[in-house]
Parts: structure tokens; C-alpha cells; sequence
């Protein structure tokens, strides 16, 4: 009997107040993007990890650009034989994705045949191809960074607006081009090693210790704190929060001029990048310093260095000794296999390509979008920058164009923002899944990213009866087993709730949560496999993690104490916090 | 013709329909330079003789003819007690029995141990068949000493040609114990420090690229008969590298009993339950000879080896039985690298 989470609440025409999109409103390759009807029931719809805070009007751009046209066309194009990519729904603001397959044995077995001719030519050629891409999202990056919107028109902004959304979806067909494939080949790898023995937890670590632009970042970063140590800015850092830290620094002078003189250097090459994924309500470093400096205020608190240089080192000689282990535990054939293998995945690597592109799409290039509303909100009046962001594309089109006086929108803006606030509120209790409950999903995305797993499934299908749980179990992501205090946190913004020594509890992490694994014990997520972000960089900073858990931010409670076994892919709640309740009473 | 041979005057082209299966094979092996124990063997012309001149041939194709199409487990049972019972009733003659203490007197005079213990083994006509094994279905004796019990032993092993397992494998099969003549092997005991089983190719997956060894403590009943989780080595089968090996926590030892002169089972000595079998110099040499057998067979093989006691490293490696290996399906060669197949493979049937 299968398990179906009935979606009846969120069933509406509506996206948002006052909006109800034209067909024709966005682009698709295979199925729009809409919100739930009675019969999406019957699919599985999993809560979207990447915007925790729910989207605004123009913020589910994402979902037509990235998911109904990136995803989709990359599926169509490999082809993903049994797929073709992920298409989605919103539940208030909260974007819920599913799998959208291909259910006709002959079209499977010949979207196979095409895949068999086309992964091979891709890896072939993948360094090629992605100096390539690269250098065209760098060239569009440059020039729409290059433009003074300050001196545009509105008919100007119009054009710049729908340039800069041009080349988010242009993006988004590269995110996915380049996805697919190389997921594709290393889980096919991670296939032959577990045919051939090889312990699960160590394939991995065969591809790790590459640096990243994100590394980098976070190595700059702990430069900067060394800086701020070795010039005396620890206390001034202590007394003040992150919020003011830039205006405290200001009035310190000296020392603390000269450091905010380094920092802003430090933007001007890694500020263009969001807190957050591919989320237009986000702003960059440069906009609001806030979280870097919070970062550094953070790694303060730490007595030591974070030693890069030693970590990447160590990573490196792990991966050596790891394959130089399991090479040596299989057969002269099997070598062959196994050297070949690797030789294809290092060439295309994905774990860490994984990590590196955040720093070319996903963390920056909602940007220019975004300066375009913020200027357009300027011409034309608005009460906040950010109103324009709560209206739909095609309503800040009519504006740009002329058709339609922004005033009119100043209501509806209101409603919406209160909207928004309601959703947010809701988030920690939305369900984690929705529809019917598959035994299995097919999408290597949906399956290692998210960790639509066996794990996962297992979970949210015993959800009713997770009162008792104590252990939970999930896929061991980075190993090692730590003890501490779980810190449960639904957004990136509540990072600096989190002591060091302390165990991350969240749905999930992205690059700008990396910076926290500098100081935490452990880390559990809901969602993820081996290869999503919190299992990367666990494995990069030696962090216990288990992803896939599934329920783990509704299990486990802030406060309580958990044990994390990383290598066993194992978490359990030793004590429940005290019920603040019982804490009054008693 | 004698009905009792030493194995050294077996030649390997008749060693099989002289000796039986199993004992052929041990000749054939030797013969290609493969150690294996010294001895004699009774013939399928001695059971032949014995079991005509005896009437037991009429009398025990009677009962089985009188079997229903399908018997049940029970009328099975049944008949092979009573044709057990017979066969131990019925002495072997003197001429027999002669020629069987002369052979182990010989034998013990050879080996300078006037009470050698020795291995008593069946060895049917058409058993270890690729078709049908028979595997362990017929009984070994090890650790015999003594002509009476020799030839106690001897007709013991006659017997388990009629045990009811036998009798059922051959009814399932259609199989006529007229056609499989049991000869036996009296085989010099190897004074065994461990013993095991390996397989020429993995006997699960079919993995022709390496050769798994299984071994114990002691002799090698206790492995082959599943009364002790034994040690485990893998081997590449090209380069003969040791590739893993998973010591277990052994329970069991078959071991030489002096007082009922038998090898028999006991609890393990605590300081060799979790110790390791076999190093890699061994692990390797028994790979060694398994590889040379399923080179000179040309088909995949299980063994069943002996290290002696004496044995210092570089030595030789005793091979007591071999057969074709029984593996379900093709053995599957490791597939070259190809990104497309695996990840068809792999990457999108949602089993992870």
C-alpha cells in the first residue's frame, strides 16, 4: 500500500495574491512550471532544500529557468533515458519538485541507445567544453556588470532587465548541460567499485582534494581573520554584531581602516555571490557585507588557524592512500576497470565540479536581475528596493514598457510581502514530501543531490510513527563520530547561533554555509547523498556528516544531544532538550 | 587383475575407470606435478566383485526397484537402512581383506609408523560429474589406523553409496547406482596445520580473475562441512597477489583424536579462534597450485588442500580432492571501462 500525502491544502490557481500567470507567461521544454491540482496527488513532490525562506514573485524565475527549462532540456538532450529532469510546484512559496518520467520501455531503451553515443563524446571533451562555458558565462558576466544602470531609463532597465534574465536561463542550460553527464559518470563509477568490492564510504575520496573557487573563498576569508587577529581587532570584532561590524571598524580607525581596506579588496574579487542559491532576494557580499564579517567575527572565537594548506594536504594524501588501498584489493582486471574509471572521473570530476561552479552560476547570477529591479524600484518611486521583487515578470515588464503605472502594484506589493511572511513562518512545518510515495526515483540528480535515496524513502515512510525515534539512519556522507549539542537552524541567516564543538541540524547546506564546518563537531541533513554540498565539504574539513536522514530538523530538537557516526551513516538522540514548559513548572 | 593397486602403479589415461573420480583425479594431478598423498586404493572391481559374489547386488536392486515413482522422505529412509544394515552384515572376503593389510602394512612400513593413520575415501564412478556432484554425499573417514578398521572403513564408504541422501540425489536424477561402482582410497593422513577449500574462480559472482582459498585450523572436515565460518583469501588468479583476506572467529577444529584414533571435531583452542590461517606466502601457494590444476583441466576447479606441519615456506602445498567447479551462469570477465554502460547501469534505475 503506498504512502500518499494528500496535497489538498495547497491545491489553488493562484500563485501568490492577485496573480494568476497567462499560459504562455515563461518558457518550458517538457512541463510548465504551475502550482498543485488534486491530480499532481499521484506523483512525489519533495520540499526543495535551496530556498528555505520561500520565493518571491520574481525569485520563482528559478523554477522556469532552472528547472522547466535547464533541467528539462538537458534531460531531453543527454537524453537521462528514464527522465526527462525535474519540473515543480509551489505550496505558498515553497517550491516542491518531482521527477517527470518516462514510463515507455521502447523510448526508454532508445533514449539509452542515444545516451550510450552521446556521454562518452561529452567526458571526452568535458575540460574543453566547460573552459568553454565558463568563459561565456564570465563574458556575459563582465558585461552586464560593466553596464551603469544609475544612467538607464526605465525602457533601458526594461532591456537590461530581460538581457540579465536571458542570461540566467542561458546559465541554467550550462548548470544542467554539464550536471547530468558528469553525475551520470560517477555514479556509473561509484557502480563498478562497489561490483568490485570496494568500500562504499572510500569512493569519494578518490576525487577529492582539488581546489575549488569556493576554497579559495574560504581560504581568503581565513586570511582575513588572520589579519584581523595579528592586527589586534579581536576585541573590537568580540564586542560588536556583525550587522555594525562595518561602522565599529570605521570609528576604530588605525589598524581596523587598513583591515576594512584589505576587505574590501577581498569583495571586489569574492563579494559578487549571494547567502544563498540562485535566489533574487538575496544580496550579494558587496551589498551587505554582513555575512562575511559575521564569518570572520566567527572564526575568532576559534584560538587556531584554520590550516588550508594542511587540510587540502591531508585531503590529497588521503585520496592517494585511499586509491592506492583499494587498487590493491583488486585483480589485475579489475585494475584496468578501476584505472580507467578514475582516469574518466578525475578528467570530469564532479564532486568537484560540484563545488566550483556555485562560484560561476549558482551563488552570482541572479545579480543582475536583481540590480535591474532595485533600479527600476529607484525610477520609479517604489517605498522599498525590494518591492519590485514581488512582482511577476510579466507584471514589471508592463511597468518597464509603460503599460502599466507601478503605483497601481503598491497594494497588491503589501499583500504580498505579507504573503511571503506568512509562508516563511510556515516552513520548519511544511511536510517534507507530498503525493505518493515511490519506491524508488530514477533522476541521478534527485537520487544523489537531493538523496531521494532508499534511506530517505524509508524515512518519510515511517514518518507517523517518529515519536520514539531515537536513531535515525541516513547515508554516511564523511566519516568519524562526534558527541555535542544539536544546533537546528532552517536558513544560513542563523549560522552564528552556532558555538563551535556544536552539531549542524538543517534540511540541507549550500556554499555559504561552508565557512560554519570550520567550528562544528558534525552535521546532519534531511536531504543529500555522497555528493551534495554538506558531503563534500565534510569530507574536506574531516566534519562527521550523514546526509539523507530525512527527518532529522523534525526529529531532533535544538538543544538536544546527538551522537553523529559519519562512518556508519548513523545519528542518535541521547537526550531531548527540556520542554521550556517543564522548565517554568518545575 | 588385482583388486587393490598402489596409487603410483595407476596410470593417468585409466586412473578414472580403475580408481573411481575422485582418485582418478588425484592420479591425473599428481602426474602433472601436483603433491598429493600416497596410498592404495580398492578398485570399482573390488566393490564389483564383492557386491556380485556376495548377492548383495540382486538383493539391493530389489529394494530400490521396489521404491514408488515418488517416494516419501520415510520408504527413502527406510530402505537405505535396511540396505546399510546388509552391507555392513555382509564381510569382505579373505582374499580382500588380505589384500587390503598387506597394501596398509606396506604403507606403514614406508612411512616408518607401524599404526599410520590414514584417509579412507569414497571415490564413485561418474560423482563430481559437472551435471552431478554428489557433492559431500559420500563419506571420508580421516585419522584410521589399524588394518581391522581400514577395512571397517572401507565398507563403511560402500555403505554411503546407500546413505539416503545418495538414494534420493540418484532417484531425482534417474541415476542407477549400477553405473557408479564405488572404489575407495586409503590415503596417507597429511599431519595437517590448516586445511581448507579453494575455488579456482569466485564460486559466487563467477569471477574468473581470481582464486579464493578458504581455510582452518587443523584438517579440512570441518570447512567442508560448514561447522566452522573459516578464514578468507582472494588471490588475483594473473599475478598471484594476495587482493584481501578476512580472518574469522573459528569455533570449530577437526583434529586427531588419539583416543578414538579418528580425526574428529572439538572446540577450537582459545589462542586459534581468531587467529590468522594463512600468510601470504601460503595463502599464495595454495592459489599456486590450484591455478597449475585448473590450467592442466582447462575448466574452473575446487580444491580441497592440506598445509603439513612440516611444511617451511616454499614448500609444497598437499592436494587431497579436486573437482570441476559447480558455478550457476557464465563466468563474467570484469567489463573494460565504458562511462556509457555503467552509468546505464548505474545512474538511472533508482537503486541507490
Amino acid at each position: 500500500m503506498a504512502t500518499v500525502v494528500p496535497v489538498d491544502e495547497f491545491v489553488t490557481d493562484e500563485w501568490y495574491p492577485g496573480f494568476k500567470p497567462a499560459l504562455d507567461h515563461a518558457g518550458w521544454a517538457v512541463e510548465p512550471f504551475r502550482t498543485f491540482d488534486k491530480a499532481d496527488e499521484e506523483r512525489f513532490w519533495f520540499l526543495d532544500f535551496h530556498w528555505p525562506r520561500g520565493l518571491t514573485p520574481m525569485g520563482l524565475i528559478w523554477n522556469e529557468d532552472g528547472y522547466s527549462w535547464g533541467t528539462q532540456l538537458a534531460a531531453e538532450s543527454l537524453p537521462l533515458p528514464p527522465g526527462r529532469g525535474i519540473t515543480q510546484r509551489i505550496a505558498g512559496t515553497h517550491t516542491y519538485a518531482a521527477a517527470i518520467d518516462v514510463t515507455d520501455e521502447w523510448e526508454i531503451g532508445e533514449r539509452a541507445r542515444r545516451m550510450m553515443q552521446n556521454l562518452p563524446r561529452f567526458l571526452e571533451n568535458f575540460e574543453g567544453t566547460w573552459a568553454e562555458r565558463r568563459a561565456e558565462v564570465d563574458s556575459w558576466w563582465t558585461h552586464l556588470q560593466s553596464v551603469d544602470l544609475r544612467s538607464l531609463q526605465l525602457p533601458e532597465l526594461g532591456g537590461y532587465l530581460r538581457k540579465a534574465r536571458q542570461f540566467h536561463k542561458r546559465a541554467f542550460e550550462i548548470h544542467f548541460e554539464i550536471m547530468y553527464p558528469l553525475l551520470a559518470n560517477y555514479v556509473g563509477f561509484y557502480g563498478a567499485c562497489t561490483e568490485m568490492g570496494i568500500d562504499p564510504g572510500q569512493i569519494a575520496k578518490f576525487l577529492q582534494g582539488y581546489d575549488t573557487k569556493i576554497m579559495e573563498t574560504d581560504r581568503a576569508l581565513w586570511d582575513l581573520t588572520r589579519k584581523a587577529r595579528n592586527a589586534g581587532l579581536g576585541e573590537v570584532f568580540a564586542a560588536h554584531d556583525a550587522t555594525a561590524m562595518r561602522a565599529a571598524l570605521s570609528a576604530h580607525g588605525g589598524a581596523a581602516a587598513g583591515w576594512l581596506t584589505e576587505f574590501d579588496d577581498f569583495l571586489q574579487v569574492y563579494g559578487y555571490r549571494t547567502e544563498g542559491s540562485c535566489d533574487i532576494a538575496l544580496p550579494s557580499w558587496i551589498e551587505d557585507p554582513t555575512p562575511a564579517l559575521g564569518m570572520v567575527k566567527t572564526f575568532l572565537l576559534k584560538d587556531t588557524d584554520h590550516d588550508f594548506e594542511a587540510a587540502l594536504a591531508n585531503a590529497v594524501e588521503e585520496r592517494e592512500a585511499a586509491i592506492d588501498a583499494a587498487r590493491s584489493s583488486l585483480s589485475r582486471e579489475e585494475q584496468e576497470v578501476f584505472d580507467a574509471g578514475l582516469a574518466s572521473c578525475q578528467a570530469a570530476n564532479f564532486p568537484w565540479w560540484q563545488d566550483d561552479h556555485n562560484y560561476y552560476i549558482d551563488l552570482r547570477v541572479s545579480l543582475p536581475m536583481r540590480w535591474a529591479t532595485q533600479q527600476i524600484a529607484e525610477v520609479v518611486g517604489a517605498d522599498a528596493s525590494d518591492d519590485t521583487i514581488f512582482l511577476f515578470w510579466p507584471e514589471l515588464l508592463q511597468v518597464v514598457d509603460g503599460e502599466r503605472n507601478f503605483a497601481e502594484f503598491k497594494g497588491i506589493i503589501n499583500d504580498r510581502k505579507q504573503y511571503f511572511d506568512h509562508w516563511y513562518g510556515r516552513r520548519a512545518s511544511m511536510p517534507k514530501v507530498l503525493g505518493t510515495i515511490p519506491e524508488a526515483v530514477t533522476d541521478p540528480i534527485l537520487i544523489e543531490i537531493f538523496g531521494l535515496n532508499s534511506h530517505f524513502l524509508t524515512a518519510v515512510q515511517a514518518a507517523g510513527d517518529d515519536s520514539d525515534v531515537k536513531t535515525l539512519s541516513g547515508v554516511a556522507a564523511s566519516r568519524g563520530r562526534a558527541r555535542g549539542i544539536a544546533r537546528v537552524l532552517t536558513d544560513a541567516d542563523e549560522l552564528h547561533r552556532v558555538q563551535p564543538g556544536e552539531i549542524l541540524v538543517c534540511e540541507s547546506t549550500s556554499p555559504n554555509w561552508t565557512p560554519a564546518f570550520a567550528k562544528i563537531a558534525a552535521c546532519v541533513c534531511d536531504g543529500g547523498g555522497t555528493l551534495s554540498h554538506a558531503a563534500i565539504v565534510g569530507r574536506e574539513y574531516g566534519v562527521p556528516t550523514v546526509t539523507a536522514v530525512g527527518l532529522a530538523t523534525v526529529v531532533i530538537s535544538d538543544g538536544d544531544e546527538v551522537e553523529v557516526d559519519g562512518t556508519n551513516g548513523t545519528v542518535t538522540v541521547f537526550k531531548r532538550a527540556e520542554h521550556p514548559d517543564e522548565v517554568v513548572s518545575a | 587383475m588385482s583388486l587393490v593397486l598402489d596409487l603410483d602403479e595407476l596410470r593417468p589415461d585409466t586412473a578414472t575407470s580403475v580408481g573411481g573420480a575422485k582418485i582418478g583425479r588425484l592420479v591425473e594431478m599428481g602426474a602433472a606435478g601436483t603433491v598429493v598423498p600416497g596410498g592404495f586404493v580398492l578398485g570399482v572391481d573390488a566393490y564389483r566383485t564383492h557386491f556380485r559374489a556376495s548377492g548383495l547386488d540382486d538383493w539391493i536392486g530389489g529394494i530400490v526397484r521396489s521404491l514408488p515413482a515418488d517416494p516419501s522422505d520415510d520408504r527413502v529412509a527406510a530402505a537405505s537402512e535396511e540396505i546399510v544394515g546388509a552391507i555392513r552384515q555382509v564381510a569382505l572376503t579373505d582374499e580382500l581383506c588380505d589384500a587390503i593389510a598387506d597394501r596398509y602394512a606396506q604403507l606403514c612400513k614406508r612411512r616408518g609408523d607401524d599404526a599410520l593413520p590414514v584417509a579412507v575415501r569414497s571415490s564413485a564412478t561418474g560423482e563430481d560429474g559437472v551435471q552431478s556432484s554428489f557433492a559431500g554425499i559420500f563419506e571420508t573417514y580421516l585419522g584410521i589406523s589399524g588394518a581391522v578398521e581400514v577395512i571397517d572403513a572401507v565398507r563403511d564408504c560402500w555403505a554411503s553409496l546407500f546413505g539416503p541422501r545418495a538414494l534420493c540425489y540418484r532417484l531425482e536424477r534417474g541415476i542407477s547406482h549400477d553405473d557408479m561402482p564405488m572404489a575407495v582410497g586409503v590415503l596417507e593422513l597429511v599431519a595437517a596445520k590448516a586445511s581448507g577449500v579453494a575455488f579456482s574462480v569466485h564460486p559466487v559472482s563467477g569471477k574468473p580473475d581470481r582464486i579464493v582459498v578458504e581455510g582452518s585450523w587443523g584438517w579440512g572436515e570441518a570447512v567442508v562441512q560448514g561447522l566452522v565460518t573459516p578464514d578468507r583469501g582472494e588471490v588475483g588468479k594473473s599475478d598471484l597477489r594476495p587482493l584481501r583476506y578476512t580472518v574469522a572467529t573459528k569455533k570449530v577444529i577437526s583434529d586427531y583424536d588419539p583416543a578414538s584414533r579418528r580425526v574428529t571435531e572439538r572446540e577450537m583452542p582459545p589462542e586459534l579462534r581468531d587467529a590468522r590461517v594463512l600468510d601470504d606466502e601460503e595463502l599464495c601457494a595454495v592459489a599456486d597450485a590450484v591455478r597449475r590444476i585448473e590450467q592442466q583441466y582447462g575448466h574452473a576447479v575446487d580444491v580441497e588442500w592440506v598445509l603439513a606441519r612440516d611444511r617451511a615456506p616454499g614448500g609444497p602445498v598437499h592436494v587431497v580432492q579436486s573437482r570441476p567447479v559447480t558455478v550457476a551462469g557464465p563466468a563474467p570477465a570484469p567489463a573494460a571501462w565504458s562511462p556509457a554502460s555503467f552509468a546505464l547501469k548505474y545512474a538511472f534505475q533508482g537503486n541507490r
